[in-house]
């Protein structure tokens, strides 16, 4: 009885090691990419895009194609459909692994200060922006009429000229990206120049002319990390999500040989 | 023996009937569906005090029909965007189409809701997955890695066209037997969908709370704002008439499950279960979509199960569906050609087959379309059965992808693999190559076979060429939040666009002559002397309301070129309906010919060649007060505002300019941006106000 197993499990070792022997294929880690799949990459980017891509971008887009084709053949490799119980251990580390990596522990608030730090960017508190404008629907005469309009609030005149805007009139604490909102992109760089409690224009519009009065300004700022650490965990998190990926990428990228023709030409 | 079994059974049967006859049974069961779950998270966002409120309200620009790979038909066509992805789209980041290109706003949107299907919410995924309990079953074989890189491919079309109109109904449709404890306890807890073999309730309900989770970490009050929703798939059994709505949350607390097509195809029993949420405290509200596909369905002048509407059935309706979607992705219903044949812009976005039905089958028009319904809805009224169709009006993308679609000049329409290429939507010719593969799959599958051949080649005609590149949702609020905008869709103070970014007021009242319109303050005093879209005007004795429109134009976009307001009414004597268009206001100076109500051509013209417009023409904003020359104070009315921009290139001349290819033939080369407002009604004295509570 005893040995009976054992032979099972002997022709059991014998077929398993004869198949990593057929299963090693030595050629594997070459990509060949063609010419034509690149013209048809190239020729489908530019036919959604409407132009051709630059030197990067179509760096990129090789790119990518390269890394899913790596990742592909990882997948094969693993035999995602094989019922293997080596293969599906692997599998089972790889998926705990990722999901480790997703589901990190509470980091320590010093790693998380020093990933705000390192971040400081994001968490810029854009400048906001108070004010009143005077608006000159667009027209032929829109400009004559800010100017003039100007002239008489220099002179401490009230003008009578304006013209409501849809949006109303005050504007209140309004960040850049808000102002690009009301007025569009033209308005991204007339703020930073305003000086406080003074008329200033005409500055042109899509809509028209507009002349502006700064009530307040309240300068940008980097806030303190711990009043928004929820913010900063949670781009921590899905910071590490990412890294994890690209490192088990990196990691299996190496394996990697990449053939292109050198001489392609699009 | 034999008499001793059927004695058993006797006992079996008579308990079964004391149970169910006693009333029993009701306690036994509980509602699944009517728990409710808290999904906030903590997070160190704006406090709602600080922000700054403006009476006179903004508007603020949203999509709430959007699709991720959640849902069903999504994942099998290709889409592997997540929630998380859809939101960071809606906030101005790019991500990915599922054919590589990137996918970016030009200006972020105000509110987004992402809203995938309901039924089998994130299973298909799930039989992809073959690492899932479910990808070990049989039926989940035809779904295993149909989204891994190298599957994500043109090829792959003819395969998960397959799937989607006959694979996946056999997968869902595989009950378990009655005495299998899943059924039983699917009938304890009102939840049918456990007993189904091929649904996994612990995959669901993670999907589900992955979609809620996502909504809450992007929502920032006073920046962006987002709705927990979903999307209610049913239609009527025999004609496929399309009955989907889009549902959404006024919190962070909502149900710990959808409730689906599963559950019921009434849409009464959907709006039961929204009300059992309210008495717990959950506000939301439904907007019906697509009801162009609805083969006269979404609008019909019976219930569903072909009752009489009466006034408890209009009143529900309207206390749960405030706003409807008149403009998406997949055509406009505004009105048709063939209901509205006076009106020179009805030929927009019509798209006049059924929603899904392969091969695309004739919607009939009347039920399907908006005005048609608004006249419905009086005639119902004046019938005394109640107005079930006083809704206001709202657009937005009903994009697959994750990503809406505004733009003409840079579109990829919603069903990922199969519209994403300018040849798979049939805008230009398809190659000697994938003439064959369309041939070889439709043969594989037994598919339809659309091929439309022209002089100038051989198009894939399946039916994206009649979609379009829209639309928004509009919500005049005081402030950017989930609660102002929430209150702004229950007011139906709200307007849709084409998917260009109009703004437009409309007010109407009695003494707005006084009302200066180059006046400050305007809007203030309109708000105080009238009523503003959405709203009822009552009767004032030998007075003619008058009307107050003031559209702005996009900043990126066309100028315009006029604005009309469309009034429908019945006869007080037969009920007859009828409808007119009067243009309002006209650009560059031109005025309104009293005769024909409308405004001279302003010379606004494209040149298709390479999509440039006439500069110099139309308009920055139009403003205008208006008194109805044919008002009658007898008769019930109601009006709604459409801005018109100059011409543009449709989407479909884009792609062929972008091609280098002649424009296909036979469909529309240019179109009219456009916006429409909810409409206000105006309600004659004799004639009991119809007070709807919302």
């Amino acid at each position: 009885m005893r040995n009976k197993i054992l032979i099972f499990f002997i022709i059991g070792l014998i077929i398993y090691v004869i198949d990593i022997g057929f299963n090693s294929d030595n050629n594997l880690n070459e990509i060949y990419i063609s010419d034509s799949e690149l013209t048809n990459l190239l020729l489908t980017w530019k036919s959604q895009v409407g132009r051709e891509p630059t030197a990067i971008e179509a760096t990129n887009i090789i790119n990518n194609l390269v890394e899913e084709e790596i990742l592909y053949r990882e997948a094969l490799k693993l035999g995602l459909d094989n019922e293997d119980r080596i293969i599906k251990r692997r599998l089972a580390q790889k998926i705990t692994f990722l999901k480790q990596e997703t589901l990190l522990k509470q980091p320590s608030d010093e790693v998380l200060r020093s990933f705000y730090n390192l971040n400081k960017n994001k968490y810029f508190v854009q400048p906001l922006y108070s004010f009143t404008h005077l608006y000159f629907s667009k027209g032929p005469d829109s400009k004559k009429r800010a100017d003039k309009a100007l002239k008489e609030l220099i002179q401490n005149k009230t003008p009578n000229n304006s013209d409501p805007f849809l949006l109303g009139k005050e504007f209140y604490k309004n960040s850049t990206d808000e102002i690009i909102r009301n007025f569009g992109k033209s308005f991204e760089n007339v703020f930073n120049k305003l000086i406080l409690d003074q008329w200033s224009g005409p500055y042109e519009s899509s809509y028209g002319h507009h002349l502006i009065f700064l009530n307040s300004r309240k300068d940008g700022f980097n806030p303190d990390w711990i009043e928004i650490k929820n913010q900063v965990l949670n781009d921590y998190f899905l910071q590490s999500k990412e890294e994890a990926i690209k490192k088990y990428l990196e990691e299996i990228k190496s394996e990697y040989k990449v053939v292109i023709d050198p001489n392609f030409k699009y | 023996m034999k008499s001793s079994k059927s004695f058993i059974g006797l006992i079996v049967v008579s308990t079964i009937f004391f149970i169910y006859a006693s009333g029993v049974y009701k306690n036994l069961q509980s509602d699944s569906a009517l728990e409710v779950v808290d999904f906030s998270i903590d997070g160190a966002k704006t406090d709602p005090a600080s922000i700054k409120s403006n009476p006179d309200r903004s508007p603020y620009y949203g999509d709430l029909h959007v699709h991720t790979k959640y849902s069903f038909d999504a994942y099998v066509f290709g889409t592997t965007n997540s929630p998380h992805d859809a939101y960071r789209y809606a906030t101005g980041e790019g991500i990915t189409h599922p054919l590589g290109y990137e996918m970016k706003l030009k200006e972020p949107l105000d509110f987004y809701a992402v809203t995938d299907h309901g039924f089998y919410l994130g299973m298909v995924e799930n039989y992809a997955d073959t690492s899932s309990k479910q990808s070990k079953q049989p039926w989940s074989k035809p779904f295993h890695n149909i989204n891994r890189p190298e599957n994500l491919i043109v090829e792959s079309v003819g395969q998960r066209s397959d799937i989607f109109s006959s694979v996946l109904r056999q997968t869902i449709l595989q009950p378990y037997p009655y005495w299998h404890p899943k059924t039983i306890k699917a009938w304890f807890t009102k939840n049918i969908q456990l007993a189904l073999k091929s649904f996994d309730y612990e995959v669901h309900k993670s999907a589900w709370s992955d979609v809620a989770r996502a909504a809450e970490e992007f929502n920032n009050p006073g920046k962006f704002t987002t709705f927990i929703g979903y999307e209610f798939t049913s239609s009527t059994l025999v004609e496929g008439g399309n009955l989907h709505r889009n549902v959404i949350f006024n919190s962070a607390k909502a149900p710990i499950r959808p409730w689906t097509r599963i559950d019921s195809l009434n849409p009464e029993h959907l709006w039961t279960w929204m009300d059992g949420l309210r008495d717990r405290g959950v506000d939301s509200l439904a907007m019906p979509h697509n009801s162009n596909g609805s083969n006269g369905q979404m609008f019909e002048g019976e219930t569903f199960k072909g009752g009489p509407i009466d006034i408890e059935y209009a009143s529900k309706r309207m206390r749960n569906e405030p706003v409807v979607e008149i403009t998406q992705v997949k055509g406009t219903s505004d009105t048709h050609p063939m209901l509205s044949p006076d009106d020179e812009w009805a030929d927009f976005g019509i798209m006049d087959y059924r929603v899904g039905s392969r091969p695309p089958t004739y919607s009939k028009t009347q039920g399907s379309y908006v005005r048609d319904a608004y006249l419905t809805g009086l005639t119902l009224e004046w019938k005394r059965q109640g107005n079930p169709y006083k809704f206001g009006l709202i657009g937005s993308s009903d994009t697959h992808t994750g990503a809406g679609s505004f733009d003409e000049s840079n579109y990829w329409s919603k069903v990922s693999l199969l519209d994403g290429t300018a040849q798979g939507r049939g805008t230009v010719p398809l190659s000697d190559e994938r003439i064959k593969l369309m041939k070889e799959y439709t043969k594989e599958y037994n598919q339809p076979l659309s091929l439309l051949e022209t002089e100038d080649g051989t198009y894939a005609s399946v039916g994206f060429e009649q979609w379009g590149a829209s639309g928004l949702a509009v919500a005049w609020a005081e402030k950017n939040t989930r609660d102002s905008i929430f209150k702004a869709f229950k007011r139906k103070e709200t307007f849709a666009t084409t998917g260009t970014r109009i703004a437009v007021r409309f007010f109407a009242g009695y003494d707005m002559q006084s009302i200066n319109l180059n006046s400050e303050s305007m809007v203030r005093d309109a708000y105080v002397k009238g009523v503003t879209m959405g709203s009822d005007l009552g009767e004032q004795e030998n007075k003619i309301p008058e009307f107050i429109v003031w559209a702005q134009r996009d900043k990126n976009g066309a100028p315009l070129q006029r604005v009309q307001i469309i009034k429908g009414w019945i006869e007080k004597a037969s009920g007859t309906p009828h409808e007119k268009v009067y243009d309002v206001a006209c650009s560059d100076g031109l005025d309104v010919d009293p005769i024909t109500n409308r405004c001279p051509d302003n010379g606004a013209r494209v040149n298709i060649n390479d999509c440039s417009i006439s500069s110099n023409v139309g308009a920055t904003e139009l403003k205008s007060i208006w008194a109805d020359p044919d008002f009658d104070s007898n008769t019930k009315a109601f009006y709604y505002v459409r801005v018109l921009e100059n011409p543009t290139c449709r989407w479909s001349t884009w792609d062929a300019v972008k091609a280098g290819v002649k424009p296909r033939p036979n469909i529309h080369k240019t179109i009219q941006e456009r916006a429409w407002t909810s409409p206000i009604w105006y309600i004659p004295k004799d004639d009991p106000l119809d007070i709807v509570p919302l």
